[in-house]
């Protein structure tokens, strides 16, 4: 029955499926191009969450109390976690982890551009927990509804974690920008250094992104970057503001038919830059995680040496 | 590069309450069952609430989806020696597409000589679904490590001391304030 159906019956069928609301499951027949899509997005995802370790585990040592480092500890855990569970989803696609994690050291491999920025003061934990944590949860509310099982689940898992990250933020900086002029002034620095950077974890504007139009007729996506941008703009800019923090772009402004707060140019020649690899961090990240790959080795022998063992007790 | 990061995929089936069926959450690499259910309960059992975790290897459970059985009439022949061992099988299906992080749950088990044999008896019984299953997996009872009793206190309970892993903990204070931000924009459960 399978075998003598014609491919477009089967993708017809396919996107009648997905047009349905069915979510499309390991074993269904799905085409290559759904396949692939998946895939680089995933382990793009995945690799963000590992990376992202890393800007934010450089503060563990210097948390100001034990309350902030147990969060960040938990935080940082977590961030660990969910790149396992974005493995485990792309790896129902038929790729397997190793090659994933080996393209990201080989710096074959994308991840969020957001992580090649530094963290320079305590006030950055603060700020990407609520302003890059958020952007964050805001694609990631918005893939929970992915045509595909295991992303969606992985999704939905996610963003109930996610939540706490960006609570513990918005807390750190609510309470900065109340307090001492000191205080005050390092979380509109934080700002400043954030803003650009994280409404440009949406991606490219949907002009110049071309994986837009099939991710959203086969519901992977199902919203643009630049709907999800500007959605995020108009929920964060008040907040910002309700604290007297000030947006670094003199040409935000409020547009009362449209309801949005309209932003000035991003500068993309910035994101293309740094997606190249030529960003502020880019080599130090990797250093990072081929160190810690590296350094981990022992572990993973040991572990396999004693499997060896218990194998042949048995 | 060594290949050396790989190891076995292992299914993890996480258990809230005892009066609760266990259900798949997710998959984690590890050289043996032992560090499978110590992999699991990191990468899973971040937060409450756990009361027992099942492990078993990837490739000893057998999956269908709805859509397979549909278009795999035959899906269920296959040649089975006259004398092939009855076995335990656990069954787990999903039946709702609602948005969930759970891919399927425990509905019970059979007995059967083989995991295809198994889900056939499964569903011509009709006894595990209300009104549809979109995917069914079946588990060997054999291959399943479990987490125990006593590993509760150890691997579970620490969880519920760290309030400050979950969102409600910071619901005080800043968030006094009625929130801009719509309310499915942020799952809260």
């Amino acid at each position: 029955m399978t075998d003598d159906r014609t491919y477009e019956e089967k993708l017809a069928e396919f996107e009648a499926r997905i047009e349905r609301g069915e979510k499309i499951e390991p074993g269904d027949w799905m085409p290559d191009e759904y396949r692939r899509q998946l895939i680089r997005m995933i382990s793009q995802h995945a690799h963000s969450e590992v990376v992202g370790m890393l800007p934010e585990g450089a503060w563990i040592p210097h948390a100001p109390s034990l309350r902030r480092k147990m969060i960040l500890i938990a935080k940082v855990q977590d961030e660990g976690g969910h790149g396992q569970y974005l493995y485990h989803a792309a790896e129902s696609l038929g790729v397997d982890r190793e090659e994933l994690i080996e393209a990201l050291l080989a710096g074959k491999a994308k991840y969020s551009n957001v992580f090649n920025y530094p963290t320079l003061t305590w006030a950055d934990i603060g700020m990407i927990g609520w302003l890059v944590d958020g952007a964050a949860i805001k694609n990631q509310t918005m893939l929970a509804h992915s045509s595909y099982g295991p992303y969606s689940r992985a999704m939905v898992r996610i963003c109930a974690e996610e939540t706490f990250h960006y609570k513990q933020g918005k807390e750190m900086i609510t309470l900065y920008a109340k307090g001492t002029p000191e205080q005050r002034q390092m979380a509109q620095d934080a700002l400043n250094r954030w803003w650009w950077p994280a409404l440009m974890m949406f991606g490219p504007p949907d002009s110049q992104s071309i994986h837009t139009e099939t991710l959203m007729r086969w519901k992977i996506k199902i919203k643009t970057n630049d709907q999800l941008r500007q959605e995020f703009i108009n929920e964060i800019v008040p907040e910002f503001l309700a604290l007297g923090l000030e947006i670094p772009d003199p040409d935000l402004h409020y547009d009362e038919e449209t309801g949005n707060w309209v932003i000035g140019e991003i500068d993309w020649d910035e994101f293309w830059r740094v997606i190249r690899g030529n960003g502020p961090m880019n080599r130090d990240r990797l250093a990072a995680r081929r160190e810690a790959h590296e350094k981990g080795k022992w572990v993973r022998e040991a572990l396999e040496a004693y499997a060896q063992r218990q194998a042949q007790a048995a | 590069m060594s290949r050396d990061t790989q190891w076995p995929r292992y299914e993890v089936f996480k258990q809230d309450r005892p009066d609760k069926p266990h259900a798949a959450v997710g998959t984690v690499h590890a050289p043996d069952p032992e560090v499978a259910l110590l992999n699991a309960r990191d990468v899973f059992v971040r937060r409450p609430s756990c009361y027992s975790l099942w492990v078993a290897p990837e490739s000893a459970v057998f999956k269908m989806t709805a859509y397979e059985l549909e278009t795999q009439p035959n899906w269920w022949v296959e040649e089975l020696p006259e004398e092939a061992p009855e076995e335990t099988y656990h069954i787990f299906n999903k039946q709702t597409q609602r948005r969930s992080m759970v891919a399927v749950t425990h509905v019970g088990e059979v007995t059967a000589r083989s995991p295809r044999e198994a889900l056939r008896k499964a569903i011509e019984s009709g006894q595990f679904v209300e009104k549809v299953a979109y995917m069914w997996w079946v588990v060997p009872e054999s291959a399943i490590a479990r987490s125990s009793e006593e590993d509760v206190l150890s691997m579970f309970e620490p969880a519920k001391d760290k309030t400050y892993r979950d969102q409600s903990y910071y619901t005080g204070g800043v968030f006094a304030r009625r929130s801009q931000r719509r309310p499915e924009d942020i799952p809260l459960s």
